[in-house]
């Protein structure tokens, strides 16, 4: 099935997918939990069985993204702006969006309900389900982020432009509190994503930031060995399979 | 006596919680460490006997998951049957029959909501005997000073999982040292590293749970 994009303002596209249209892979899952392939005991693949049942009837998957323009400040700010507002991204983020004409600012959330139910189990008598269904879950978001990015890629493409990677505040040096800045430049609970003082979003599962766009930009496999973070989460999940476990 | 005792611990360490209790599969149908518990009492066992079998399960599955042998389900499944014993010593706690071995103030830092990782920590201290004040997520400087404050022999542990949020850290570890000096607070998170810690200021830092016991069980600090 193909996403469905609706404009909801200028160059702002919400974005509806089904379940059926992210692949939530459960070797994936496995994993992100620790086990390497086939290697997970009995019981806690009858949890992912149980979480992947869950996974369609609890994600209400939304996306969205606005284009605005892009172009580096001068002097030796680590940054770019994006339109008219300077982040502070960093020297890794800065470098890479350094080519693009555009930004485009992306939110894409499963929603409440699969936290809500992990947050339960986890609080009850099931807290190894309720791991594995936050795990599932973080896993089915980055699925989701992937489909809508691919999907953006493609809107791109059409116009003769091409995408870099996505970056997000809190990631690659690049300070979590700018996702108030992010979020100024989006509409008022864009698909239904909120922010805490903290610079959090709610629904947890969540993803936002920037991808770059342009004729001059390009997508890289693996950037993470730009960053001195060794045990960041995307290091883990975006690392090549043989460099996994050193990951 | 002995065999029953080992037999606790060993429920901790598998996660075998009780005989309905399908995990693990090889101990399908037999007693978990909730009947074993309450047959241990009945029998005349002290609470400390099944309290120090519970520490040393606990012990175990926390070296393995140190050497990734495990991963948090099975320490998960640990912590689950720790409980289930802790719901049967309770009553000795509370009378003073059993003393805890202090308290352990921990608490997820300002601008980070998550849990996972601090509770794992949490139960894992808890099950060796420690008492533990969860101050949950997203926890400001001034809440950690209050409950330093209320709990003025404690330990403190702070955890983090972004790496953007290590600077709410360090000035949550500066606060809590420039007002209760002789504190020992001890810092763990997927971002840190043990030069981070010391440039924090921390007494400690510990990449896994076992990592938190070890320091709070030599006195670090103190």
């Amino acid at each position: 099935m193909s996403l469905v994009e609706v404009e909801r303002g200028k160059d702002t596209f919400e974005v509806t997918m089904d379940f059926s249209d992210v692949m939530a892979d459960r070797g994936e899952i496995e994993t992100t939990l620790g086990y390497k392939s086939g290697e997970i005991p009995v019981h806690f693949s009858g949890m992912i069985d149980e979480t992947l049942l869950q996974l369609p009837i609890r994600c209400e998957i939304k996306g969205g993204y606005r284009l605005l323009d892009i172009s580096l400040p001068g002097g030796r700010s680590d940054g770019v702006i994006i339109g008219s507002r300077l982040f502070r991204t960093g020297p890794i983020v800065m470098t890479q969006l350094g080519k693009a004409s555009k930004g485009a600012l992306f939110v894409c959330t499963l929603g409440p309900l699969m936290e809500i139910w992990a947050r339960r189990l986890l609080k009850s008598n099931d807290p190894a389900l309720g791991y594995i269904a936050d795990v599932a879950a973080s896993v089915t978001v980055e699925a989701a982020t992937d489909r809508l990015q691919a999907h953006i890629a493609e809107q791109m493409h059409s116009r003769g432009l091409k995408i870099t990677n996505r970056y997000s505040p809190g990631y690659c040096k690049w300070s979590v509190s700018e996702q108030h800045l992010l979020f100024s430049l989006l509409p008022d609970g864009f698909c239904g994503v909120t922010l805490s003082e903290s610079a959090l979003m709610s629904p947890i599962k969540s993803v936002s930031g920037v991808i770059g766009v342009g004729r001059e930009v390009r997508r890289r496999k693996y950037i993470c060995d730009r960053c001195g973070v060794k045990d960041c989460t995307y290091r883990a999940m975006r690392a090549p399979r043989s460099a996994k476990k050193a990951a | 006596m002995e065999v029953a005792v080992r037999k606790i611990g060993e429920c901790i360490e598998r996660g075998k919680v009780n005989r309905t209790s399908p995990y693990p599969r090889d101990m399908l149908g037999q007693d978990g460490s909730d009947e074993l518990t309450r047959q241990a009492l009945d029998s005349g066992i002290t609470a400390e006997a099944i309290l120090q079998a519970c520490n040393e399960g606990m012990k175990r599955i926390g070296d393995k998951f140190g050497r990734n042998e495990v991963f948090v389900p099975e320490l998960l499944m640990a912590a689950k049957a720790m409980n289930a014993v802790m719901s049967h010593l309770k009553p000795y706690f509370q009378t003073g029959v059993v003393k805890t071995k202090g308290k352990f103030v921990i608490g997820t830092v300002a601008g980070d909501l998550h849990d996972i990782g601090k509770n794992l920590v949490a139960m894992v201290v808890e099950g060796n005997g420690w008492e533990v004040v969860d101050l949950g997520v997203d926890v400001k400087t001034v809440k950690f000073l209050e409950a330093v404050n209320e709990n003025p022999d404690c330990r403190v542990g702070l955890s983090a999982l972004l790496t953007t949020t290590m600077l709410n850290m360090s000035k949550t570890v500066m606060g809590i040292k420039s007002r209760f000096p002789t504190t020992p607070v001890i810092v763990g998170g997927a971002p840190l590293t043990q030069k981070v810690a010391d440039e924090m200021g921390a007494d400690g830092y510990a990449p896994t749970p076992q990592g938190a016991v070890a320091f709070l069980d030599r006195g670090a600090g103190r």
